[in-house]
């Protein structure tokens, strides 16, 4: 991804000193400000951020839909050398043509559920090239085909409820190429997947890029996407983009304080708590009405000066790389190697020192659990008895004061184990016991005191408080319930609470509508840890915020977690946050745990096939990493009828190493193989062998 | 330990109280606003048709009390002899009856009537059918079933059928009358509730409220509730539009209350007869009254759906 590209010289795209603006009951507010960029034939841009920063407000404003009430400003837009601002809808319709493709970030956006995927996408030829039906079948089949689709004369007859979301965003791609667009607008195209669809998809927009030599405009939060399949970048932050430069560039040498803040607060896969930390960015990015006077990052800065407080910096070409721009007057000076992080977001001390073991048993025992759900069967229990196995098996212990970490795509049982260890679901078989008592019933049949010891923290930020409550109610609730302090120190100690995630005081009478996602976060934590629990349950707790808040909220967790000694159970689809914050760590897959062990031993040979196939997915914030071309096919087969013999044989791409192309897979249920005493691999393949597999991650 | 700071310039607006914001919720909508005056209109009169809300007599039932009409300038049973069947003038506002009565007044006393029967059964039917229905959320399984086939079942009948069955079987009282409203518009209330129930817990906070070992009432009533509130009161309110004209209607089939209450329904019954002979204040004058009341609220309900929603 990273051959220089000869540039044509007239751009495809050529956006310069744009302004688009909203109209409010109080004005006009400027959402995006002053940005200026090109693409060209074959070249892919991205444009990062953290929410709320106008990416999608210049993806909107490229085609002019912006709303009722939105307008460009300033600035112009050229497109293939020709002026689109200030035309009317259907001149500018004339103009493009359907030289602009968009594929959004759900797909089911984009597809109409009523109709057959065939007929979406002949629609597209039919109407606007005027071509004949069966002559649009053959293309829309061809390229079905070109995007990797399986069985594409099948797809072409199914609704787009039928195929999985990584099918869909397939279609998606495919419609928007039809055309063979000079400009593809990609819009968070792959937030909605899981890491292995997404890597995917990633490759086939990278392959698509070079065959069509098309130019794209790729817009997402995450630098691990950005780092994949960009050529340049441009960081955007409160409407301003604040530093362009080559994909490398900016990986290697960013040269302004945002770049580096957010370079400073995503995990690196490989990297764990007691060899780096993340320092997050404090504050949040400001309203487009509540813009600073100055530079628009200088509240949040660390190096800010009162000159940035005066003057708003303009895009500057650094002195050494003309191709690197960066909006900040100490773009020479600042160097992110010799940056020390300051009081304010000083990373948590002494996070690997952990509390001896009280007691010789295990703190929590796990043994052959299973979960099922009664599925397709009427009240009256007619009707053909299905069940959803969505745990299936499962058996681990875990030792006071750790973490262990779940990992595994959508699907594969992750919540609903841990919903059943803390007795949100009925338990169908096997035992869970903690400290020695049984937990395998409801919340609702066990002790007050078994209840209080295990807490939750929730995935959505938006739905872990009740909206009805102030913030300060919320926590009282378990200090009364659990009778943890006297009734007169309630106020006091959820104050305590409130400081010990970071908040003040002021927030105890706040409304959750009030709070941004990691405030409530914050609060969803202190409520878990307000009955001093010995075990916390954290479904996701991050995968909903923005990196910046993502890195504050797992120090947060970290911090709380060691000063208590708490054990936790710690679920995610990102490896990287897993690998930073846990202990130990579980890939489950289909109901069942694949692969278990500690934390740095599952990032290397010998691991599952399918842990191997979840790393080489996962998008590296770093444009010098080689990935290994693993990839998994299809999507996770249905819980209700799992494969036989080993689950994941449907989908292995090892099964080679076997004899017989892994025959053995489909029939008998793998061996668990020790690597070490705390390190197992669920599968057939011998240990030696899988030690010879190649690392799926590794440094170019 | 760092404690992150708020931005400055970002004003936290105060806690509104949950009186503000309702009436919030009713004054930022003109269309609620429009409406709210209508009902308004019609709460004023019924409250100061006479003197009894002022008199202390009154309110203990005091045996010297007689009542001094004010707003509605005459007594409800007051009879003008000769000056009966009249069209509107100065003296008779909206004109007498065959008895001679003032319509004015009588319409005016009718507001009383209509203003407490309407919301008093609404009121019950909320708090019966939003008890069943967040049970049937929120339990399922066989309990779901055994409410909510029990509230289908009413359900199927027409409920003007429903209305004339009840009033039959007990006879035509103010308290017979609430109890048909009632019984006919729970299970509409009971399947709002339940459906609101339904979606809100999923929520994440209703599992956090689970893994406290909270009480099933306790999660009803205080955890999903409370966030039903928006919904439950705009279908309340639009019900007692609709309880109105329920109750209108039964006064003009005879159903509702005894003569010679003054109740809307009865009016226009009663003037039903004389318009052919060329009289047509009382049924019209009374429609309207009827007529104004429904509107109104539901412009309130309109408004504050509206306002709702933008407020999401």
């Amino acid at each position: 991804m990273a051959q220089p590209i000869e540039k044509n010289p007239q751009p495809v795209i050529a956006v310069s000193d744009l302004a688009i603006a909203y109209e409010t009951r109080t004005g006009d507010v400027r959402a995006v400000r002053d940005v200026s960029f090109e693409i060209f034939r074959g070249e892919t841009m991205g444009l990062v951020g953290e929410s709320g920063c106008g990416k999608s407000t210049v993806a909107y404003g490229l085609v002019n839909y912006l709303g009722r009430n939105g307008k460009i400003a300033n600035g112009d837009i050229l497109f293939q050398g020709k002026s689109m601002v200030g035309r009317s809808a259907e001149a500018l319709r004339k103009l493009r043509g359907n030289q602009i493709g968009m594929v959004y970030q759900d797909p089911m956006t984009s597809l109409n559920p009523v109709m057959r995927v065939g007929e979406q996408m002949e629609e597209v030829l039919t109407v606007h090239q005027n071509m004949g039906k069966d002559a649009a079948r053959q293309r829309c089949i061809a390229m079905l085909k070109r995007v990797y689709m399986p069985a594409p004369e099948q797809v072409m007859d199914r609704y787009p409820h039928q195929i999985s979301g990584g099918q869909q965003q397939r279609v998606v791609i495919a419609m928007a190429l039809l055309n063979n667009p000079a400009l593809l607008i990609m819009d968070e195209p792959t937030t909605a997947l899981d890491v292995t669809v997404e890597a995917a998809v990633l490759d086939l927009i990278a392959d698509l890029r070079r065959d069509f030599d098309t130019a794209i405009l790729f817009i997402s939060h995450n630098l691990g996407v950005i780092a994949r399949v960009c050529d340049k970048v441009g960081v955007m932050y409160a409407g301003e983009l604040v530093e362009t430069a080559s994909v490398q560039e900016i990986f290697a040498n960013p040269r302004h304080p945002y770049t580096q803040g957010l370079l400073r607060c995503i995990p690196r896969l490989g990297s764990d708590k007691s060899s780096s930390v993340l320092h997050p960015i404090p504050g949040r990015v400001p309203a487009p009405d509540q813009l600073p006077p100055g530079c628009v990052f200088e509240p949040r800065c660390q190096y800010a000066k009162d000159a940035c407080r005066s003057a708003k910096p303009k895009l500057n070409p650094l002195s050494t790389n003309p191709a690197h721009r960066s909006r900040c007057i100490f773009a020479e000076e600042i160097d992110a190697s010799a940056w020390l992080p300051p009081d304010l977001i000083a990373a948590p001390q002494n996070l690997h020192e952990s509390k001896p073991a009280t007691h010789a048993g295990p703190f929590l025992r796990v043994s052959d659990l299973k979960t099922h759900y009664r599925h397709g069967s009427n009240l009256l229990g007619l009707g053909k008895k299905e069940y959803v196995k969505a745990v299936d098996g499962v058996s681990f212990d875990l030792i006071r004061g750790k973490t262990l970490g779940i990992v595994g795509e959508s699907g594969s049982g992750k919540s609903t184990l841990v919903k059943t260890i803390i007795g949100l679901e009925d338990v169908s078989g096997g035992s869970a016991e903690f400290v020695g008592f049984d937990i395998s019933q409801r919340t609702g049949k066990r002790d007050l005191d078994l209840i209080k010891e295990l807490q939750m923290v929730f995935q959505n930020p938006d739905a872990t408080m009740n909206p009805s409550y102030s913030v300060g109610h919320q926590i009282e609730r378990p200090l009364r319930r659990f009778n943890i302090v006297p009734k007169e120190q309630v106020r006091d100690e959820v104050i305590r609470l409130l400081r010990a995630v970071k908040l003040d005081e002021h927030y105890y009478d706040r409304l959750p509508r009030q709070l941004s996602g990691g405030e409530k976060q914050r609060i969803g934590i202190a409520r878990a840890f307000a009955g001093r629990p010995d075990l916390v349950l954290a479904d996701e707790p991050v995968s909903a915020l923005d990196v910046s808040v993502q890195a504050a909220v797992l120090n947060l967790l970290m911090e709380i977690q060691s000063e208590r000694g708490t054990t936790m159970i710690f679920i995610a689809h990102d490896l990287s946050v897993v690998r930073y914050l846990c202990d130990y760590i579980a890939v489950m897959y289909l109901g069942q745990i694949v692969e278990i062990g500690p934390a740095e031993s599952i990032y290397n040979p010998p691991y599952h096939p399918y842990t191997e196939s979840l790393l080489a997915a996962v998008p590296v914030p770093d444009p010098t990493v080689a990935h290994s071309n693993i990839r998994l096919e299809g999507s996770i087969p249905s819980p209700i009828n799992p494969p036989s013999g080993c689950r994941f044989h449907t989908r292995c791409p090892r099964r080679n190493l076997l004899p017989n192309n892994g025959a053995i897979c489909e029939q008998e249920v793998p061996p668990w193989h020790e690597v070490t005493a705390e390190h197992r691999v669920h599968c057939h393949i011998p240990l030696d062998q899988l030690r010879e597999i190649e690392s799926a991650v590794k440094a170019r | 330990m760092a404690i992150a700071k708020p931005l400055p310039r970002i004003s936290i607006p105060r806690k509104p109280s949950r009186i503000g914001a309702a009436i919030g919720l009713v004054t930022r909508s003109r269309t609620a606003l429009v409406g709210l005056a209508i009902v308004l209109f019609w709460v004023v009169v019924a409250l100061f048709a006479d003197d009894c809300l002022i008199n202390p007599a009154c309110w203990v039932g005091s045996k010297n009390y007689k009542s001094t009409p004010l707003l509605a300038r005459y007594g409800w049973e007051e009879s003008f002899r000769g000056e009966q069947m009249q069209d509107p003038s100065a003296k008779h506002w909206l004109g007498t009856d065959r008895q001679g009565r003032d319509l004015w007044a009588r319409i005016a006393h009718g507001a009383r009537i209509i203003l407490v029967l309407a919301p008093a059964s609404v009121l019950l039917a909320v708090l019966i059918g939003g008890a069943l229905g967040l049970m049937a959320g929120y339990f399922g399984g066989w309990v779901d079933e055994a409410i909510m086939r029990l509230l289908d079942a009413l359900l199927a009948f027409p409920q003007i059928l429903l209305y004339l069955v009840i009033l039959a079987a007990l006879g035509p009282s103010a308290v017979n009358v609430v109890l048909a409203i009632v019984i006919a518009g729970t299970p509409g209330i009971a399947r709002l509730v339940r459906s609101l129930t339904l979606d809100i817990k999923t929520r994440d906070y209703i599992a956090a409220a689970q893994t406290r070992g909270e009480s099933a009432w306790y999660i009803m009533f205080v955890e999903i509730l409370p966030n039903a509130r928006g919904p439950i009161l705009i279908d309340a309110m639009l019900r007692i539009g609709y309880a109105v004209f329920a109750i209108g209607t039964l006064g003009f089939l005879g159903l509702g209350l005894p003569p010679p209450s003054p109740d809307w329904g009865s009016i226009v019954n009663a003037g039903r007869k004389f318009i052919q002979a060329g009289h047509v204040g009382d049924a019209v004058f009374a429609s309207l009254a009827t007529a104004s009341l429904v509107v109104g609220l539901n412009l309130m309900a309109d408004g504050m759906q509206e306002e709702l929603n933008r407020y999401r």
